[in-house]
C-alpha cells in the first residue's frame, strides 16, 4: 500500500511537471491552485509574445548561431518554442541589432520564469502531500 | 485564414524598428513587472488581489530603484575617470 502511495506521488509531481512546460501554470491548476495558474499563464504568456512580436520568430534560432545559454533558457518555454525553431531553421527570419537583443531578452526571461513555475509547482505538490499526511 | 489572422501572424514575422537610444531603456518596465509579478505569484501563500498587487508593486518598484541606483553610481564613476 504504502508501495503504491509513493508510486501515485511521483507519478503526481512528473504530471505537474509536465504540465507546467506543457503551458505556463498548469501544473498549478491541477493542484487547484487557479488563480496562480491564472496569474503565471496571463504573465508568462504575455513576455514571451512581447519579446516574439518585437524580434520576430527569428530570435528562437536553435541550430543558430546564438550563444548556448540563450537557446537553454528559451527552450523551458513551452513546447511552442521547438515548433517556431524548426520553422526558423535556415535563416528564413534574420533579425538584428536592439530587436534581436531585446527579443532575445524576453524570451530568455518567460523560460526561466517558466523553469521557476515548474520547480514551484512541483515542490508545492511534494508539500501537500507531505502536509496531508500521505 | 482570415485577413486579420494573416495580419497578426504578420506582426510576428519581422522584428519591430527599435533604435539604440535612451527611450528603448524603457523597454526594462514591462519584463520587470513580468518578473515581479510571477515571482510574487509563485512566493505567495494564498492569493488575494490587494495583498498581492501590493507585493508585486513593491518588488517592481524595489527592482527599478535598484537599477536606477546602479545605472547612476556607473555613470558617476564613468564621470569621474574621463574629468
Amino acid at each position: 500500500m504504502a508501495r503504491l502511495s509513493k508510486e501515485n506521488h511521483t507519478q503526481l509531481l512528473l504530471i505537474v511537471g509536465l504540465l507546467s512546460w506543457l503551458a505556463p501554470g498548469a501544473g498549478y491548476f491541477v493542484l487547484e491552485e487557479k488563480k496562480r495558474a491564472i496569474i503565471i499563464f496571463v504573465t508568462i504568456g504575455l513576455t514571451l509574445c512581447i519579446g516574439l512580436y518585437v524580434g520576430s520568430i527569428g530570435v528562437i534560432d536553435l541550430e543558430g548561431p546564438a550563444p548556448s545559454y540563450v537557446k537553454a533558457a528559451q527552450v523551458m518555454n513551452p513546447p511552442i518554442v521547438l515548433v517556431l525553431s524548426h520553422r526558423t531553421a535556415g535563416g528564413g527570419y534574420p533579425v538584428y541589432g536592439w530587436p534581436n537583443e531585446i527579443g532575445q531578452i524576453y524570451t530568455m526571461v518567460s523560460g526561466l520564469l517558466n523553469l521557476l513555475c515548474i520547480v514551484n509547482a512541483v515542490s508545492l505538490a511534494h508539500l501537500g502531500k507531505i502536509r496531508a499526511g500521505d | 485564414m482570415s485577413v486579420i489572422d494573416i495580419l497578426v501572424i504578420a506582426t510576428f514575422t519581422a522584428p519591430e524598428q527599435i533604435r539604440a537610444n535612451p527611450q528603448a531603456m524603457l523597454w526594462l518596465l514591462p519584463l520587470t513587472a513580468a518578473i515581479a509579478t510571477v515571482y510574487k505569484a509563485t512566493k505567495l501563500p494564498t492569493i488575494t488581489a490587494g495583498v498581492f498587487f501590493k507585493e508585486a508593486a513593491i518588488l517592481f518598484g524595489s527592482i527599478v530603484a535598484f537599477i536606477i541606483i546602479t545605472a547612476s553610481a556607473l555613470y558617476a564613476l564613468i564621470w569621474l575617470i574621463s574629468v
